[in-house]
This record gives C-alpha cells, sequence and structure tokens, in this order.
C-alpha cells in the first residue's frame, strides 16, 4: 500500500488483481485510501464494436499527456460465458504510450455478471486515483447492461458511435441515445458522418434527459487524430460546468449505488457460503433448484425477519 | 483467500519479425482454455513487453519469434524481469526456434520452447502445472 | 429429358440400389468417398470456360505450351547447375558476407542475377545502427543501408553478368522504391541507363497488413507508393514488374483457400485502380504485374483447381472490370504453381516432409507449372536448407517431369467433371468474397478496418482447432503417434554454405560500414536532399521516385528516406488483432 502512494506501478498493478479476484481485498485497503479520493476525473468510452474507441482513446490520451496530464485507462473487454476466457486487445491500438511513464494501461476481462464489471472497475478507478493520476480513461464496448454501468462509473460519459450507412440510425435506437455527456462520430472521413451528426441531433432532441442542455455532438478521426483536441476541450467544458458542487452531487448519487451493489455482492457471497455448508439450507435450495417451490416463498421461509439486520445504533 | 480465477497471459511479439499467425493462433486458443490473453501486437522492444507485462500484472508471458533474434531478445526480457523483481512471471516461447538454442534460452529463464505444431491444449496443459499461484 | 436431367436421375437409382446397401454392408452412415458426373457442370462450356492455352480466359494456362516441358531430346541431356535454383533466393549477413556468397557461388555454375532476401531492420525501414533493431541485422537476409551496400553485393555482376544483362529481385515491400532507387543509381554509377534493367521488386505492400507484418506507412500512403512505381516504371524503367503479389503468403499467415485467392484479387484491383487513377493506360502496366503464388495445401485437386481459377477470375478482372485488351494484361505470371505450403511441413518425423513435398510438385505439374518439390523437407527445423534437402527437392521435380512426365500435357485435368466442378466453385466463393469487399471500399478499406487481418487469424484459429480435435489428420503430428510409430531421423546434413559465424559478426561490422559511410559522405548534400524530399511528400502528386535516386547517389540512408516519410505520412498502427 505504501509502495502504491510512492508511486510503484507494480504496486498498483498488483493491487489491482487483487481486488479484481477478490472484492474483499478492498476491505483491507479502502481504510487507507478513502480520505485520499476524488482528485482524479473520470472518462467513459463507451459505443459499438468497431467505433475505433481504442484508437480514439490513444488520442484522448496524447492529447492529455501533452497538457501534462497523466492518465490511468482501464480497458474492458467480454469474457466468453462459455469458457471464462478472454481477449484482451484494445490495449494494441495504445501502443504509443506503452513507455510513457504518465500513462499506465490495465486490461479487465469482465468475468461474468453481477455488477462485476462495475465493482471491480470502480475499485480499481480508486486505486488509479489514489496513484495520483489527473485522468482515468474507461473504455468498454457499450452493447447490452454494461453502459449503464459505465454511466454510473464515471464522472462523464463519451458515447462513440461510427457512420456506417444504415446502422449509424440503427446503433441510435440502441440504448447508449441516453447515457451520453458527449457523442462523437468517429470515423468521420467515412460518407455520411455530417448527415449522421444532424440526424443524432435530431434523436437527442427529442429525448427528455437532454431538455435542459444538449449534448455537444462531435465529429473525430481516431487514426489521425482529427477533431480530437475539440473533443478534449468539450471534455474539459464538462468537468468546468460540472464544477465541484455538481460533480459531488452526481458522485454522492454514485456512490449510493456503489453502495448497494457492494451490499447485493455481500449478501449473495454470504449467502453461498452458507448454502454451501449447511446440509438443511442445501436441501431447501433445491427444491427452488427442482423447480417444486417459487424462489418468493422460498425467500420468505428462509428469512422471515428479512435478509439483512444491519447494526443501528 | 485467493479465490480462483483465470490466469492472465501476456502473448508478444518481440522484435521485427511479423509472422503472427502462431502467436495469435495461441492467443485464441488460449482464450478458449479460460485463460485472459493480452496480445502485445508486433514489433515490440523487450521494455516495452516488460513494460505491459508490469502494467496487467500477469502470471505468463509468451514470445513469439521466427527471424532467428530470439537468443538476443528472449534473454534481455528476462533480465528486464529479473531487475524488476518479477522473475515469478513464467515466461515460454514459441516460433522457429532451432534445437540447439532450446538449451541455451532454458538456462536464460525460459521455462519452456514450443515447436512447431505444438498443440494449443498442451501449451495451457504447461501452464496449468507449472504456474506459480494455486488455482 | 436433357443428359444432365437423365444422370440425375440414375444417379438417384445408384445411390438407392447401390450406393445404399454398400454403406450398410460397411456399416457408414454416408460415403467418405464423392463421385462427380456431368450434372455437376451442367451446362459446361469448353470455349468459355476453359479455352485453349494462352487463350482467354487463360484456364488451362497462360501460355500455349510449357516451354519448359521438353524432356528426352536425342543427343542432349537435361543439366542445371547443381542447385542453382535453390541458391537463388538468398542474401545474408553483411553486404560483404553476400556478395561473397554469390561469388562462390559463380563459381559453381550459378548464372544470372539475384534474388535478394533482406534483413528485417531493411524491410522495415530502419537502419543498421538503430538500436530498436538490434539482434536482426543480417538474420534473414541481407543489410542494406544505403547505396554503398548495393555496390559491394553487384562487385562481382561484372561484364557478361552487368546489370543491364542479369535480371534481379528483390523481396522488399515497404521501401521498394528506395531500394529500386539504390539499384537505378548503381546502374547510372556504371553507366547504365535506367530502361536497360530487369528486375521485380515484390512491392506488394497491402498484403504486408494482412500477413508478414513489414509495413511502415498507413495502407493510403502505402498506395501513393506504389502508384509511384506503376507510373515510374511504365515510363522509365519498362523492364521492371511493378509487383510480385502474394496470395500465397496470405495463406501462410492462415487464410482459407477461398480468402487467399478473393484477397489477392481484391488486392491485385486496388494497385490496377491505383495505376488507372494516375492516368495510366491498363494494357501499358497491368503486363508488368507478377504473382508470387497462390495456395499452399495437401489438397492435391483443390490446389490444382484454385490454380486453374486464379487464372480465370484475374483474366476476367483485366477484361471485363478494367477493359484490357491486350491479352499479355489478363496474365497470372508467378514462378511456382499449387505447392504445399511451408505450413503443411511437420518437425515430426521431419522427412515425411519430401513426401508433401512430392505431393506438391504433382499438384504443380498438374495446375501447369515447372514442377517443384517446394519446400525442402527440413524446412521446419529452422535452419536454413540443408543442401541434402534443396537437391532431393530439386530432384523431386525432376522426376516428376523427366522420369514420370507428368508436364507432357497441358492442364491434363481440364474436363474432368471433379476438377471442373471444383474450380467454378472456388471462383464462384471468391467472387462473392471480393464483391464484399469491394462494397466495403475495396482492398484498402477492408485492411485500414481490420477485415481482412480479423479474417486471416480467425481462419488460422479454425484449422487450428480441427487439428486439435483430429478433424483434420496430420500424420505424425495428430494421428499415427503411438509407441509402435518409429521416429526417423535424418541422417548427415551438409549446412547451407552460409558462415554462421559471420552471421553472428554482420551486426557489428554492418553498423561499422554504415558509420564510416555517413561521416564520409557530403552530409550538407544529404540534409539538402532530405529537406527537398520532405516537400515533394507533401504534395500528394508528386511522383517521389526521382528524388530517391538523387538521395541514394548522395548515399542518403534508407531509414533517413523512411523517416522523412514517417514524419510526413504517419506510421501504420496496426488495426483489430481480433
Amino acid at each position: 500500500m505504501g509502495r502504491l502512494l510512492e508511486g510503484s506501478e507494480i504496486a498498483l498493478a498488483k493491487l489491482i488483481t487483487l481486488v479484481e479476484n477478490n472484492p474483499a481485498g478492498m476491505t483491507g485497503v479502502m481504510p487507507m485510501i478513502q480520505h485520499r479520493l476524488g482528485k482524479a476525473f473520470c472518462i467513459g468510452l463507451t459505443g459499438p464494436p468497431g467505433a475505433g474507441k481504442s484508437s480514439l482513446a490513444s488520442q484522448v490520451i496524447k492529447a492529455l499527456r501533452s497538457a501534462g496530464a497523466k492518465v490511468g485507462v482501464i480497458a474492458v473487454d467480454p469474457t466468453s460465458p462459455f469458457t471464462g476466457g478472454a481477449l484482451l486487445g484494445d490495449r494494441v491500438r495504445m501502443q504509443d504510450h506503452y513507455l510513457d511513464p504518465g500513462v499506465f494501461i490495465r486490461s479487465m476481462a469482465t468475468r461474468g455478471s453481477l455488477g462485476g464489471l462495475a465493482r471491480a472497475t470502480k475499485d480499481v478507478i480508486k486505486l488509479m486515483d489514489v496513484f495520483g493520476f489527473d485522468y482515468v480513461l474507461v473504455e468498454t464496448v457499450g452493447v447490452g447492461q454494461t453502459e449503464l454501468d459505465i454511466m454510473q462509473t464515471t464522472d462523464i460519459t463519451v458515447v462513440v458511435l461510427v457512420p456506417e450507412g444504415g446502422d449509424g440510425v440503427q446503433a441510435m435506437k440502441a440504448g447508449l441515445m441516453e447515457i451520453g455527456d458527449i457523442f462523437v462520430i468517429n470515423k468521420s472521413d467515412r460518407p455520411g458522418a455530417d448527415s449522421m451528426a444532424v440526424q443524432l441531433q435530431g434523436v437527442l432532441q427529442m429525448n427528455p434527459r437532454y431538455a435542459s442542455a444538449m449534448p455537444p455532438v462531435m465529429l473525430t478521426q481516431g487514426t489521425d487524430g482529427k477533431g480530437v483536441a475539440e473533443l478534449v476541450e468539450a471534455v474539459r467544458a464538462r468537468q468546468a460546468i460540472l464544477g465541484d458542487t455538481d460533480l459531488e452531487e452526481r458522485r454522492r448519487e454514485k456512490r449510493n449505488l456503489e453502495f448497494e451493489e457492494i451490499l447485493k455482492w455481500a449478501v449473495v457471497e454470504e449467502w453461498k457460503g452458507l448454502a454451501g455448508s449447511d446440509e438443511k439450507l442445501k436441501d431447501r435450495l433445491s427444491e427452488v433448484v427442482e423447480g417444486s417451490k417459487d424462489p418468493y416463498t422460498m425467500l420468505r421461509e428462509i428469512f422471515p425477519y428479512g435478509c439483512i439486520r444491519p447494526l443501528t445504533d | 483467500m485467493e479465490k480462483k480465477r483465470p490466469i492472465k497471459v501476456l502473448v508478444a511479439k518481440p522484435g521485427l519479425d511479423g509472422h503472427d499467425r502462431g502467436a495469435k493462433v495461441v492467443a485464441l486458443g488460449l482464450r478458449d482454455e479460460g485463460m485472459e490473453v493480452i496480445y502485445s501486437g508486433l514489433r515490440q522492444t523487450p521494455e516495452k513487453i516488460v513494460q505491459t507485462a508490469i502494467q496487467e500484472d500477469v502470471d505468463v508471458i509468451g514470445l513469439s519469434c521466427l527471424s532467428g533474434a530470439h537468443n538476443r531478445l528472449f534473454p534481455e526480457i528476462t533480465s528486464r524481469l529479473k531487475e524488476k523483481k518479477m522473475e515469478n512471471v513464467m515466461v515460454i516461447a514459441g516460433g522457429h526456434i532451432p534445437e540447439k538454442d532450446i538449451a541455451f534460452l532454458r538456462e536464460n529463464g525460459i521455462s519452456a520452447v514450443f515447436g512447431h505444431g505444438t498443440p494449443v491444449k498442451s501449451i495451457a496443459e504447461y501452464i496449468r502445472q507449472n504456474i506459480a499461484f494455486n488455482l | 429429358m436433357s443428359d444432365s436431367g437423365k444422370i440425375k436421375e440414375k444417379r438417384k437409382l445408384w445411390e438407392e440400389k447401390v450406393l445404399d446397401p454398400a454403406l450398410k454392408r460397411f456399416r457408414l452412415d454416408k460415403s467418405p468417398s464423392g463421385f462427380y458426373t456431368p450434372a455437376d457442370i451442367e451446362g459446361f462450356d469448353f470455349i468459355r470456360k476453359v479455352g485453349f492455352p494462352g487463350e482467354y480466359p487463360f484456364t488451362a494456362g497462360i501460355y500455349p505450351t510449357l516451354p519448359y516441358a521438353v524432356v528426352g531430346t536425342k543427343g542432349s541431356l537435361p543439366s542445371a547447375k547443381g542447385l542453382v535454383r535453390a541458391a537463388r533466393y538468398s542474401g545474408y549477413g553483411t553486404p560483404e558476407d553476400t556478395r561473397d556468397y554469390y561469388k562462390m557461388m559463380q563459381s559453381q555454375g550459378l548464372r544470372g542475377g539475384p534474388n535478394l532476401a533482406m534483413d528485417l531492420p531493411t524491410q522495415c525501414g530502419y537502419d543498421s545502427d538503430n538500436p530498436m533493431v538490434r539482434g536482426e541485422v543480417g538474420k534473414v537476409g541481407v543489410s542494406i543501408d544505403t547505396l554503398r551496400d548495393f555496390e559491394v553485393i553487384y562487385e562481382s555482376y561484372t561484364g557478361s553478368l552487368d546489370l543491364d544483362k542479369i535480371a534481379s529481385n528483390f523481396t522488399i515491400n515497404a521501401p521498394s522504391n528506395m531500394i529500386i532507387a539504390f539499384y537505378a543509381a548503381l546502374a547510372e554509377k556504371r553507366g547504365i541507363p535506367m530502361d536497360k534493367l530487369r528486375a521485380t521488386p515484390q512491392n506488394d505492400i497491402l498484403k504486408e497488413f494482412v500477413a508478414r507484418g513489414t509495413y511502415i506507412f498507413p495502407p493510403r500512403h502505402s498506395m501513393r507508393m506504389f502508384r509511384d512505381s506503376a507510373v515510374f516504371f511504365a515510363r522509365h524503367m519498362p523492364n521492371v514488374n511493378i509487383t510480385s503479389i502474394g496470395g500465397y503468403h496470405i495463406r501462410e499467415a492462415g487464410a482459407t483457400r477461398n480468402q487467399d485467392l478473393a484477397f489477392s484479387m481484391a488486392i491485385g484491383a486496388a494497385y490496377l485502380e491505383e495505376g488507372v487513377r494516375a492516368g495510366l493506360d491498363i494494357d501499358s502496366f497491368a503486363p508488368k504485374f507478377t504473382f508470387n503464388a497462390f495456395g499452399g495445401s495437401m489438397e492435391l485437386f483443390k490446389e490444382v483447381a484454385l490454380q486453374r481459377a486464379a487464372r480465370r477470375m484475374w483474366a476476367r478482372i483485366l477484361k471485363e472490370r478494367f477493359n484490357a485488351r491486350d491479352p499479355r494484361s489478363m496474365l497470372i505470371r508467378q514462378p511456382m504453381g499449387a505447392h504445399i505450403g511451408c505450413s503443411s511441413t511437420t518437425l515430426q518425423r521431419p522427412l515425411n516432409n519430401l513426401t508433401r513435398g512430392v505431393i506438391g510438385g504433382i499438384a504443380s505439374a498438374l495446375s501447369g507449372s515447372p514442377p517443384m518439390a517446394f519446400p525442402p523437407y527440413d524446412e521446419p527445423l529452422g535452419l536454413g536448407w540443408s543442401l541434402e534437402a534443396s537437391q532431393l527437392s530439386e530432384d523431386a521435380g525432376r522426376i516428376i517431369q523427366y522420369e514420370a512426365r507428368l508436364t507432357d500435357v497441358v492442364d491434363p485435368l481440364a474436363g474432368s467433371y471433379y476438377i471442373e466442378h471444383l474450380t467454378d466453385q472456388i471462383e464462384e466463393e471468391a467472387w462473392k468474397e471480393l464483391e464484399k469487399i469491394e462494397n466495403m471500399g475495396g482492398a484498402v478499406a477492408a485492411i485500414e478496418n481490420g477485415y481482412m487481418q480479423r479474417k486471416v487469424a480467425m481462419s488460422a484459429h479454425e484449422r487450428q482447432k480441427r487439428i486439435e480435435s483430429g478433424e483434420e489428420l496430420v500424420v505424425g503430428v495428430n494421428c499415427f503417434t503411438d509407441e509402435s510409430e518409429l521416429e526417423v531421423l535424418t541422417g548427415r546434413l551438409i549446412p547451407h554454405p552460409y558462415d554462421e559465424a559471420k552471421r553472428e559478426q554482420a551486426e557489428e561490422q554492418q553498423i561499422a560500414s554504415l558509420t564510416g559511410l555517413k561521416r564520409s559522405r557530403d552530409n550538407r548534400l544529404v540534409a539538402d536532399l532530405l529537406r527537398e524530399l520532405k516537400l515533394k511528400a507533401g504534395k500528394e502528386e508528386e511522383n517521389l521516385i526521382p528524388i530517391f535516386i538523387e538521395c541514394a547517389k548522395a548515399y542518403v540512408s534508407e531509414q533517413e528516406m523512411c523517416d522523412v516519410l514517417r514524419e510526413v505520412f504517419g506510421e501504420y498502427k496496426e488495426e483489430a488483432a481480433f
């Protein structure tokens, strides 16, 4: 822990492994870092596969670095539900920063559901925050549930889309349209980028979330960095608008959500421990598993006083 | 309490050699064997490979080289790992490695050399049996 | 009822009455062997689909006859100077080492120009004194930094072997135009005009993004370099081939047969378009395209069909899409036909690779090419080919030709229901894939977005899975491996005549040569030329080969030129590996 605060990359890497593998690992770590949290600004980068997020991330890192900021990067890739394995390939596109001491890149696999991604990612963000990064960039594929996760994890969410014939509009219909603070049309040298920007603005205007203020829609090219300076400027502008108060407000909500998540995880873990060792509970559980009893009734029967009895005084 | 967790592997291509079929097949195969695999991309210097291994905190590094520069590049990687006190990372290798060089590489910290035609399953098996931590 | 209808009806009866009972007797669910009839090539039109050798659509062959196929003329025995062919693709260590090697081979009867293998620093645009390339100098080929190195290598190529009398091959892609500039500069210093030069640079940069990986600049800028070569060679170096397109490399990187064909056709079409866009008449430059090879597998019939499909498809692309009129524009000129590819060889019981090579040699003869039992059997041992292995490889080709007489007939499998069916099928699937790539925006776009790279990696992975599951069998690797099998070791091997010790010392020596040269040359001129290069590189329409030649003459190094271009063009970053 001390070595983390001294800036040892190896210590940071090992701690990340610890929290990734075993959330209980954070129990020992958190009290020591809690009061140091909150310096890093966390940017989420999400969008459909093939939108060029990693290349864009690499350009964003470059821009942030040239302004002297230190950047931590978390690149998330999906775990195969069948084998438990994962191919973590985003790093390849961030090669320019491999030897930069002001950049730390960590790949993470989603490793199953139950807030797994969100929890471990949040903890890794905290570790990077304490390590002294000014920005933490979280890159994830935005399909299905993960995009909500990312919105609840980062301070600001950048949604990355790409003009792909009619598919661009298709992407707009997916759950991505409500979570962005900034929208980016990457690979903007492709035909249809401008018209997609217009369409996108139309879609966003109809969304109640943006009734008071429209999110910026920007054009970028991850391959050569065109539009990236403007994107980073927009991020900074949002950062400034959020200010300390709004940011704190957002983070308060997030901490609440985070607590609920950890609670869920702890309850389930505890239950697994109990059900694994107690023969009677195992038998009861088998009734649910076999389908002879519905789960709601079973819950009431096993926990007549509720699942948790908190210490309140 | 260490929980059961996936083994994390860095598959890396040191030097200028661009023949990446083997590296990619191994990367995809180890993924199918339930491992978390990071692929470095081509033209990696020993320094970059070690830096990636540090940040990703990998258990295993798999090196692939078909250009004949292995006797120079592989030991440079293992000695850098030693410098960083990361000798516990297992380093294995493949590519065009003549039989006569294997002893030299083993002396220099390469745990195993897998030749042309090795099934990925046997590589996975080797990793599982020889890895430093308990699964 | 049509013939085809009758056959189909008869086939149904045969399956019910003859085949099925047989299957039952052998306890088989379905027949492991197929049988083809005219119904499988319905509407087969010989003139349209096959044609005569040397005539459109060139399915039977690009030449009316097989000129190498002379066998047993009274009074003259065939001879080839020992291991000449095996010695051709060579180059190692310092330019001095390579020069000495060629001198030695010349003393043993080698004629003709060199086929130069270059080391990876040269292929990737780095000088030997760059700390990044330590350990690689002189390893997989000779190290070339400046014109000086060409001057050394070609020392023994004078008189009857001077540059206007030999043809050189350069396995070089990204910095191809610089290497050609070295060659032109060398010729100029010897008073030989560049229009007398004969050479083939590989100059197939697009496949480097998909396989082999010796790229430098991003695909679009690489295409500008290609355009420069197409235009410059067409106008000023009429005897220099523009490119040698390699489907083989893509195949070896893991592509399927169909991807091999479709991707190389897409890449070839992209090059043609580049030339047309630059204002060249298609027939003024297409005849200067060559191909490295297609294919590479043990499946003899399919590999033969692939060659036939490739010849027909390229001819159709040229004629139908590019409106070529000159038949020479439509030919697939390549040094090697069907073959097994290095990836079919095994480390286990390596002598089996001789058998495999022979099958490849038979396939090449049947596909209309000189029979080549490629590669020599010790290929997977990683030591360079021994002379014995090269000798046997050479002999295998000779036996196929002179004893088995497989080259007596052009396209001997033409008209086989099975082969014609396979040829149609392979071509059809390649057209489909080509169309997909065209819809993406062509080969360049399909490389920029990582499509080809991903496809190839996935195909390699799929094949590995098939081998590991036993779905695909490799003798001595995943079957016939139990204790009753004998491990057959190869006997005495004369190593390749490269001197290993020299290879080890090459790096130091080459760095010393380069350092000395960089001190002694006119460095003010170098700086001026590099400034001019940068200026010209910034102008899209400028052809850079003339300035490369000026740079070459002033002993500007390859990396110095590449670095200027890296600044202007940027460097390629690997796209989506998987």
